[in-house]
């Protein structure tokens, strides 16, 4: 048994080479190491907002650092038209009036009060700081945690997938139906190529992205994660390569995936924005999994029986699918 | 026109090639309808308290800036405020006075907002006699919902390009374009059919799309017009050259992915940042740079822009035929 896995094993992993499917996992490695180093950390900033003084007559002495000065009312429009986040307070007539561009409404209300505070003494107390990631570690933890989902995602759904349909193609299910082999061992070589391939993707990904120090401390947690996700993912893939007729049927049912599964989870999971019914999305659970693992969040185990009763439940259903078609193709 | 016919047929055929036809306009319709996801709510300030902590004209002095959450304890609290997909800034009586927490990873905006709310609530008297005049935006979309329509719009339109790759691949795995080369039809008789059938589709997508999320007075729909028609002509050459270049489907996806995102990550980047100089130049190398710049340009009204930008396009229109040429003709010799 042993020596039939690792023949199939050997073979899975010379079709993946064949198919420049390592070549492309990391090309697309160098293409997310770049944009997170170079592209996301630096527009990922949000600076507070300019407020803009105008006061001739230089009645405003206690005004913040943080308020601009402009010489005349145009020079405040022109400041204001092009960063229309930015606040204009206009001191010429006496009694300072406030001047913003129209957003919505409870944060205009802010920018309001929040400019006319700048011109007191500030007095508060520092706010009390309870968490441990920096603004850049928490972006770098984000986007590596998101990249890599999509990845996972994408390479263990469709790379499987691939690799089946140009088996199917070549007949290579026919053979095996008469091979002195156990027929799981078919599903178990393909899963255990693709659960390496990304495992080791996973890791230069966090480590060169969340940084060595970070990485290494939460690599643990992400591996589990992936692990799950990966099984998951290409159990998937291979039930709709089995089930499927041709590989143009299933870019269809990816392409579904990639939009209407993946757009609320992302937007859930990262931003203020929540639906009511994304507790009902299975996606949802899995990338919060693997996000916890990110943010060194306590994960239930409940989540951990669901994904092992998903995945033994998958199984199955390949197996049968896979025995179905056996009995197509012989 | 009997060859265009037969390629047309053969794409009305083929549902991979339909479906992405119909996504950016499903897409389109529903960002125009269904509203329910609301942009705006993403610079809002999000405040939790204890439960019996603040009293109640505090609250309501709090909602003005925004949606207050009330925990029971001060570890669903604390958990509230650590958690990264939010902003969330803790907010607690200190005496008359107010005292906040913040997780630290937040962005610069919601730190300083929470270093300056005690102050503000000292101020509030002053703040209410304030005068404020609010100025209409003068962009006509938000800034996010434009981008996010723009980039609809440059995936419909570059779907010339996934037409014709899709096209080209499954004629090379069926055997066609073994016949066709024995045909008696002359290579600008195959580039023409070609082009044209990617070149429609990517037209009527964007188009559909286009009078979904816009609505344009017919000057500026003009040169919405020729955008379209331009960017539509480059995606169906480049859309050839995958087509030709692919070996198998497989890899036909993985080129049409890898050129979709470059397509739609560079000007969404290049808005983001806000480029300029020499940089700028580069970017346009890409030509949904200036289809995407054009598209922003036209939703401001500015009309010069739009203009430089479609004669980018229209450079990039002959720079690339002239390539595809250039290229088939060798590749004809050898």
């Amino acid at each position: 048994m042993g020596k039939g896995f690792c023949v199939l094993f050997k073979k899975d992993c010379r079709m993946l080479v064949s198919g420049k499917f390592f070549l492309m996992a990391v090309g697309f490695l160098a293409l997310y190491t770049v944009y997170v180093n170079l592209g996301y950390i630096r527009f990922m900033q949000m600076p507070p907002y300019n407020v803009y003084l105008y006061d001739p007559a230089g009645t405003q002495t206690e005004k913040s650092s943080l308020v601009q000065v402009v010489p005349s009312m145009e020079a405040m429009d022109a400041a204001l038209f092009s960063d229309a986040n930015g606040v204009g307070l206009d001191a010429s007539a006496g009694d300072v009036r406030v001047v913003l561009y129209k957003g919505a409404e409870h944060v205009d209300c802010h920018r309001a009060d929040y400019a006319l505070s700048l011109l007191r003494p500030f007095t508060g107390s520092a706010p009390e700081i309870i968490g441990t990631n920096t603004p850049e570690q928490k972006a770098r933890k984000e986007i590596t945690c998101e990249l890599l989902f999509f990845e996972l995602a994408a390479v263990g759904f469709l790379g499987i997938a691939a690799v089946l349909f140009k088996e199917k193609g070549m007949g290579v299910i026919c053979v095996h139906a008469i091979l002195p082999l156990r027929k799981e061992l078919f599903l178990l070589s393909k899963l255990a190529v693709f659960l390496l391939s990304d495992l080791a993707f996973a890791v230069p990904l966090t480590l060169l992205n969340v940084g060595v120090t970070d990485g290494a401390a939460i690599l643990p947690a992400v591996l589990l994660q992936t692990t799950i996700l990966s099984l998951i993912m290409a159990l998937v893939g291979l039930l709709c390569a089995l089930l499927l007729k041709d590989f143009r049927q299933f870019t269809l049912v990816y392409l579904m995936i990639a939009i209407f599964a993946a757009t609320p989870v992302f937007l859930s999971a990262n931003t203020s924005i929540k639906f009511d019914w994304i507790g009902y999305h299975p996606f949802y659970h899995v990338y919060m999994g693997l996000k916890n693992a990110y943010f060194g969040t306590d994960i239930s185990p409940a989540y951990y029986a669901g994904a092992v009763g998903i995945i033994v439940l998958l199984f199955l259903m390949v197996r049968l699918a896979f025995q179905r078609e056996i009995g197509k193709e012989g | 026109m009997k060859g265009l016919k037969y390629q047309l047929k053969s794409v009305l055929r083929d549902k991979f090639c339909l479906m992405t036809f119909l996504l950016p306009i499903l897409v389109a319709v529903a960002l125009n309808f269904m509203g329910s996801i609301d942009l705006s709510s993403l610079g809002e300030l999000h405040f939790s308290i204890l439960e019996n902590d603040l009293p109640p004209q505090t609250i309501t002095w709090l909602e003005r800036y925004g949606p207050v959450t009330a925990y029971g304890t001060q570890e669903e609290l604390a958990a509230a405020i650590k958690e990264p997909s939010t902003n969330v800034i803790g907010v607690k009586a200190d005496g008359d006075s107010l005292k906040t927490a913040v997780s630290g990873d937040e962005l610069d905006i919601f730190r300083q907002a929470a270093a300056t709310l005690p102050a503000l609530y000292e101020q509030r008297k002053n703040a209410e006699q304030a005068e404020v005049q609010v100025l209409e935006r003068p962009d006509i979309l938000g800034n996010f919902q434009g981008i996010f329509i723009s980039a609809v719009l440059i995936v419909a339109m570059f779907m010339g390009c996934t037409f014709n790759a899709m096209n080209i691949i499954s004629e090379k795995e069926d055997g066609v374009a073994f016949i066709n080369e024995i045909l008696p039809m002359t290579p600008s008789q195959y580039i023409f059919q070609k082009v044209v059938v990617g070149f429609l589709f990517g037209s009527l997508s964007s188009l559909v799309t286009a009078c979904i999320c816009f609505r344009l007075s017919w000057q500026n729909f003009g040169l919405l017009l020729a955008l379209i028609v331009l960017s539509s002509f480059v995606a169906a050459l480049i859309g050839l050259f995958i087509g030709k270049l692919s070996e198998g489907l497989m890899i036909g996806v993985v080129y049409i992915k890898i050129v979709m995102l470059v397509f739609i990550a560079v000007p969404i980047v290049c808005a983001l940042i806000g480029m300029s100089g020499l940089l700028t130049v580069i970017c346009n190398i890409v030509p949904s740079q200036p289809a995407f710049d054009g598209i922003m340009a036209l939703s401001t009204g500015n009309i010069k822009a739009a203009v430089k930008d479609i004669g980018i396009l229209a450079v990039h229109g002959i720079a690339w035929f002239v390539l595809y040429v250039l290229w088939h003709k060798r590749h004809a010799t050898q």
